[in-house]
């Protein structure tokens, strides 16, 4: 006996993705050891880039609380700049020994999460399913759109967060902008950049506060790449969509040229 | 006779076709052909271990954020400071991590082309639209294809 799955339900089974009001969530292949890098740069940031958000926000706030209290980047500062015995004293060992193995599970999950929704990505493209293009509801509105990746990058070069609300992502976008002011005020990051500009190095380097502004190249690099791929991503994305509404649609012309015409006479 | 336009997707085509239907040219009389690339073929090809075509920004993003970590590091102890130390890394590093997947990504293209060389520049045209009308509506289908960024307009005459 042959059973047939109907084609809605094979769409729901391997779906590519979804456009909710505040994101679009979607699978598309990654990098597995580019998802794993940006773990071990800032655990979370490889499942924020996979969209898997409550696992990211999790882990990047865990991030904050045990670097922080265990003054983790000031002692990798130290250590880099060769002064041991600074760094052996400044660490908390109240603290410490718990950012290990969390650190290194979030750059196995990482990567073994890319490989598990790379599958998921082929096998829905395989499937060609489609999606509901637009969202709205009573506060937002969200639809898929081609967008220029340089701008988005751009923007996240001017201030992480912005290249992420030009795509319209909002959760990464929100999170980065709380976690942007977060480290630029407890670095003192701007006093330095003003002190810089007016070529007062030494002062700059005063001011600074390592343990904050270790934080900061991971969050600029983070939101330049992110909003970018995204931004790449959602074209493509927005590609597929249409092709899928064209071949269902206008793939079926009946044209009523003379040589169908004429064909129509001599098979007939 | 019949009309053509080349298009990129977006909005705009979907503009284009619902005003074509509604001038009253019929849904039957529309064709679209989605035309494949060979990049896109591709990257539907590559295993699931390697990313998809934008890798050359992967390598800039990364060694650009780990360089600038070097650089504010070491920039406490070098004359100019953190700051300048830190963009002076993401500059260096992204430019090395893009010049390095540019170079991985030319030796791939090399090996897959199989020794043929020559690509195509500009705007690759990804649809087709192929429309049968009277001569009396020509103009309005070709209006109505370049007010909607048509890539190029063409009719055959019939």
């Amino acid at each position: 006996m042959e059973t047939k799955q109907p084609e809605s339900i094979r769409n729901i089974r391997r779906p590519i993705g979804l456009v909710s009001t505040i994101t679009v969530n979607f699978f598309h292949l990654r990098n597995p050891w580019v998802t794993a890098a940006w773990s071990a740069l800032f655990p979370g940031f490889g499942f924020i880039i996979m969209g898997s958000y409550i696992k990211g926000f999790l882990l990047v706030g865990w991030e904050f609380l045990i670097n922080s209290q265990a003054h983790l980047n000031t002692a990798i500062f130290y250590s880099f700049t060769g002064q041991f015995d600074l760094a052996r004293e400044v660490l908390n060992v109240r603290w410490t020994l718990l950012y290990l193995t969390v650190w290194v599970f979030s750059i196995w999950s990482s990567y073994t999460l890319t490989v598990d929704l790379n599958k998921l990505a082929i096998l829905g493209t395989r499937e060609k399913s489609t999606m509901v293009p637009v969202a709205i509801d009573a506060m937002s509105i969200n639809f898929l759109d081609t967008r220029q990746p340089w701008i988005a990058a751009g923007l996240s070069m001017l201030s992480p967060g912005l290249g992420h609300l030009y795509t319209h992502r909002i959760p990464t976008s929100f999170f980065l902008m709380i976690m942007l002011i977060a480290t630029v005020y407890y670095s003192h990051l701007l006093e330095a950049i003003q002190y810089t500009s007016s070529g007062a190095f030494g002062a700059a380097t005063l001011v600074l506060d390592p343990q904050w502004l270790l934080f900061i190249p991971s969050l600029y690099g983070f939101a330049i790449y992110d909003s970018y791929v995204n931004t790449v991503e959602y074209n493509k994305l927005f590609a597929q969509e249409q092709a899928r509404f064209l071949r269902d649609n206008y793939q079926r012309p009946r044209f009523r040229s003379r040589l169908t015409a004429l064909k129509r006479q001599e098979e007939a | 006779m019949f009309v053509a336009g080349s298009f990129e997707y977006n909005l705009h085509l979907e503009l284009a076709i619902s005003e074509l239907e509604k001038k009253g040219i019929p849904r039957d009389a529309i064709a679209a052909f989605i035309m494949d690339s060979r990049v896109e073929e591709r990257k539907i090809l590559d295993t699931i271990h390697r990313a998809d075509g934008i890798s050359s920004f992967d390598a800039a993003a990364l060694l650009g954020t780990f360089l600038m970590l070097l650089g504010a590091i070491y920039g406490f102890v070098l004359p100019w400071g953190p700051i300048i130390w830190g963009i002076i890394g993401f500059i260096t590093g992204s430019v090395l991590g893009f010049l390095g997947d540019v170079f991985i990504a030319r030796l791939y293209k090399r090996r897959d082309s199989g020794g043929k060389t020559g690509t195509n520049k500009g705007k690759a045209v990804q649809v087709v639209l192929i429309v049968e009308c009277d001569r009396a509506r020509e103009s309005i289908v070709r209006d109505i294809m370049w007010d909607n960024l048509a890539l190029g307009v063409g009719a055959l005459p019939g």
